[in-house]
């Protein structure tokens, strides 16, 4: 069977591409190794990234999205449709357990501030390969699109979110960070994450 | 109605940012609010974007073998079944067998429609047909299943379901023809199963399908919709 290797970009990801990863999931379920396979190629780029971003290091990295993967090949069956995309549960799932491995390492995450600047990673580039000009143009147009996105964002509605998301701060440690009280961060998170939606996806 | 305090909570919750308490109550709020689960999967369909703004990186190619070999190790690791004879021991082999029957059911539906596209082949030996068969994808049941007959050069096909039980009031379910070249699935119209959870109904896609990757079926609002808003509950490729 041939599977699909166009890059997910996830942001625009149509609906018709929701629907193969659905099913590749699904075969998954079945212990298709072919299908995990066409699933890394499209999503190891971005958890990888976002590893990266929330860990500094690219063995830890690395190490986390073994764990995901395992975890998707494992618990595909348990994945519902109903509550998010195949690559939202990606995300999330990379996310959870790379703040696992901060916690188990007890230290704060190094964060560079702001996303939406281009980051050196140093000896990160050792063991990784920044993605190379080769890489679809889609992909790229769509990175940047979701970027521009974010930046547009009232910058206090960005700073919550980042802080939140990539720092996994809560709103109590947000609210003492900024100096401002629970009501406003709870409500410059709630702003922004539905106004990145809308803009995303209209 | 969902009020600004549900929005913040659900905001927090699609970031995994209540604590255990909050969780354990917004949770059980969600179970009873389906515009609010809606909102939550927004939520958490915007956070999954925010991958999306790190610098693009990619994994070393050996950390692919690494986890292919991971998975395989897995798969291996399966337990054996205990040789001791237990009073239940008869379970796994029952299971064993209703699967093998399920198997069974899901190639005799296929030959079956194989059959009843020989008669169009032989009329049309040109005409060239192609066999989907879609597993069921939570929340269907788990022995939904439907097999999809298409004619790419007649742009249309035939579809049988079986054990698909009728959608709840307001509500029908809607196939869906998945084309390399549209960003969004094409309908393919609503079908009806009837009171056994059955239909075999033959369809037409409503735009031009020549690249089908695969097809799905969906639940939507009663009547159905130009673009997919609803779960999928069945989808497959060839």
């Amino acid at each position: 069977m041939q599977l699909s290797q166009t890059y997910l970009s996830m942001a625009e990801s149509s609906t018709a591409q929701q629907i193969l990863d659905q099913e590749m999931i699904a075969r998954i379920s079945r212990r298709d190794q072919n299908a995990f396979s066409a699933l890394y190629d499209r999503l190891s780029g971005p958890l990888y990234s976002l590893a990266m971003k929330m860990l500094g290091d690219a063995a830890e990295a690395q190490d986390a999205l073994q764990d995901v993967f395992i975890q998707i090949w494992s618990r595909a069956g348990s994945y519902d449709a109903e509550q998010s995309s195949v690559f939202s549960w990606a995300v999330l799932l990379t996310r959870s357990r790379v703040i696992d491995r901060l916690r188990a390492r007890g230290r704060r995450l190094r964060i560079v501030a702001g996303s939406t600047e281009d980051e050196e990673h140093g000896s990160a580039t050792d063991a990784s390969t920044v993605e190379s000009a080769a890489d679809t143009a889609e992909k790229s147009d769509e990175a940047a699109r979701v970027r521009s996105v974010l930046t547009n964002l009232p910058s206090e509605q960005r700073e919550a979110i980042e802080m939140a998301f990539f720092e996994h701060l809560t709103h109590h440690e947000i609210a003492a960070r900024l100096g401002q009280p629970l009501g406003t961060i709870k409500a410059r998170i709630r702003r922004g994450l539905l106004k990145l939606r809308e803009r995303l996806h209209t | 109605m969902i009020s600004e305090e549900q929005q913040d909570q659900a905001a927090l919750y699609a970031l995994r940012l209540l604590d255990a308490d909050e969780h354990a109550a917004f949770e059980s709020e969600l179970r009873a609010n389906t515009e609010l689960r809606d909102l939550v999967r927004e939520l958490r369909e915007a956070a999954g974007d925010l991958a999306l703004t790190t610098p693009s990186l990619l994994p070393p190619p050996s950390l692919k073998q690494r986890i292919m070999s991971g998975i395989e190790r897995e798969t291996e690791r399966v337990v054996p079944m205990p040789t001791q004879r237990t009073p239940l021991g008869w379970v796994p082999w029952a299971i064993a067998a209703a699967l093998a029957v399920f198997c069974g059911l899901l190639a005799f539906d296929r030959v079956r429609l194989e059959r009843q596209l020989a008669d169009i082949r032989a009329v049309d030996p040109l005409m060239q047909t192609t066999f989907f068969t879609l597993a069921p994808s939570a929340p269907a049941p788990a022995d939904a299943k439907a097999t999809v007959a298409w004619q790419p050069g007649r742009q249309s096909g035939v579809i049988r379901i079986s054990n698909l039980p009728a959608p709840q009031a307001g509500k029908d379910y809607q196939l869906w023809a998945v084309d390399a070249e549209h960003k969004d699935p094409i309908s393919a119209g609503i079908v009806r199963v009837d009171k056994n959870g059955v239909a075999q109904i033959r369809f037409k896609p409503v735009e031009k399908a020549e690249h089908v990757k695969a097809f799905a079926i969906s639940l939507e609002r009663e009547g159905g919709v130009p673009k997919k808003e609803g779960p999928i509950l069945l989808v497959g490729t060839t």
